[in-house]
């Protein structure tokens, strides 16, 4: 899956996550905002990168607000923001799920 | 539900009131039409028959952002009435946008993924998404060895190019290795932002070591210094400017090695007269600031060269007096266009501004 445009899931309120995808020539380059950094930033990084893994996506500009999202949240968020940067959303990735 | 998000609309007078009056309680309070006039759409929270938050965006702006945090966690209805403002830009594909607030509040908005570009001590002015400050610079084109070479700015709205633009450029480029000329992005004069641009780099084509770039969101643009575009009073001004000129210093400058700053003398307008008071206060010593004496000697009767000059000879149509304010290639653009640059003074172009 290829990265088109802009695109962004999610909102800055409690629990939740916003992410926004943006292209990038290479790599998976991930800009994490959370209160809960120290303690969980690397795993949330982690379920990001392997959620676009999942769906293909080697390049990718990611910027994330963390409000304390659990990590099925932030998946879900990813694949939201993904499918929209990639015009993909007529063909949900349900397999990623 | 809490935190239950509604459009509010301003034009009906009631909600007008309503929206004042929440706003001054929380020691918002200028609500001058030039500000409010710019608003593109206002949301609001409800509790019960109060207002308790609200915000606006105006183009790419988040505006009159006020939260009561009476009665729920502090920071739910800030969150909620910014996270509907952002999302409510992209869904219209404005994917980077700006904060302009008092100072104690760059923290709640750096909270939820704005980054800071630079504050005084009254004021920070902030943004998200994409493209950022990073992508812009990372996009500026660059010379080799540039961190041992001799750099200088100037920022110009050049509306139009004139002989005294052309002037202090050539000044810049006989002093240094390398000059960037940034153009005034803000599309909000009587030349566009794309003719301006054109003009500038054809007047300075012959300039080998002379870099035209957009100036973008950063620099002098509507964003960071609305006072330019619009008559404020002088204190707008100077908060304004002491952003601006500090984002030029902290974030522009080191980033393409600028260590100087070219500006021409202003003996006429007021705005840009305190434009280069603060620069001179706040870019030193990190950027040293070099004020060009106007010179002159450029027009046979020893006049002030300003464009504003040259925008009252276009509104008369006095093609023959242009010549000797504006290059050639100047010249040659507002013959071959003087209809279509009368009509949009006709249409209410402002032209004795900036």
């Amino acid at each position: 899956m290829e990265i088109k445009e802009t695109a962004v899931a999610g909102t800055l309120e409690s629990s939740d996550i916003q992410i926004m995808i943006s292209k990038a020539t290479d790599g998976i380059q991930i800009d994490l905002q959370s209160d809960v950094e120290k303690q969980f930033g690397d795993q949330i990084r982690q379920v990001i990168t392997k959620t676009l893994n999942d769906l293909d996506i080697t390049a990718a500009k990611v910027k994330a607000v963390d409000k304390g999202a659990l990590d099925c949240v932030i998946k879900a968020r990813t694949i939201a923001a993904a499918q929209r940067a990639s015009q993909t959303t007529d063909q949900p990735a349900w397999e990623v799920l | 539900m809490d935190n239950q998000i509604v459009d509010l609309y301003l034009s009906n007078p009631k909600v007008k009131r309503d929206w004042e009056d929440f706003l001054t309680s929380l020691k918002i309070t200028n609500f001058s039409a030039n500000e409010v006039d710019q608003i593109d759409y206002t949301i609001g929270i409800y509790s019960g028959d109060d207002l308790v938050a609200t915000g606006s965006v105006a183009g790419n702006v988040l505006k009159y952002i006020g939260v009561c945090n009476k009665g729920v966690t502090t920071g739910s209805r800030f969150n909620a009435i910014v996270s509907e403002l952002v999302n409510r830009q992209f869904a219209n594909h404005i994917y980077h946008l700006f904060v302009f607030t008092k100072l104690k509040y760059s923290d709640s908005f750096q909270h939820i993924g704005f980054s800071e570009l630079a504050h005084s001590d009254e004021a920070a002015f902030l943004e998200t998404g994409s493209p950022d400050v990073n992508d812009f610079l990372t996009d500026i084109p660059r010379v080799d060895d540039q961190s041992d070479k001799q750099v200088a700015g100037i920022v110009m709205n050049a509306n139009p190019f004139t002989r005294g633009h052309r002037y202090l450029v050539e000044q810049a480029a006989s002093e240094n290795d390398l000059v960037y000329v940034f153009v005034v992005n803000t599309d909000a004069s009587l030349f566009t932002t794309e003719e301006r641009f054109q003009l500038v780099k054809d007047g300075t084509v012959d300039l080998d070591n002379v870099i035209v770039v957009n100036g973008g969101d950063y620099m002098v643009s509507y964003a960071t210094f609305p006072a330019y575009f619009l008559a404020s009073p002088d204190q707008a001004v100077t908060y304004q400017t002491t952003l601006d000129a500090r984002i030029f210093r902290n974030v522009i400058a080191p980033a393409l090695n600028i260590t100087t700053r070219y500006v021409g003398s202003e003996p006429l307008s007021r705005t840009t007269s305190i434009y280069n008071d603060v620069l001179t206060r706040e870019l030193p010593s990190a950027v040293e600031v070099k004020v060009i004496d106007r010179d002159q000697t450029l027009t046979s009767d020893h006049q002030v060269i300003t464009a504003t000059q040259v925008r009252q000879f276009i509104k008369k149509g006095e093609i023959s007096s242009l010549t000797a304010f504006v290059p050639e290639t100047t010249a040659q653009f507002i013959q071959n266009h003087l209809t279509t640059l009368q009509k949009r003074i006709q249409e209410g172009m402002n032209i004795d501004g900036n």
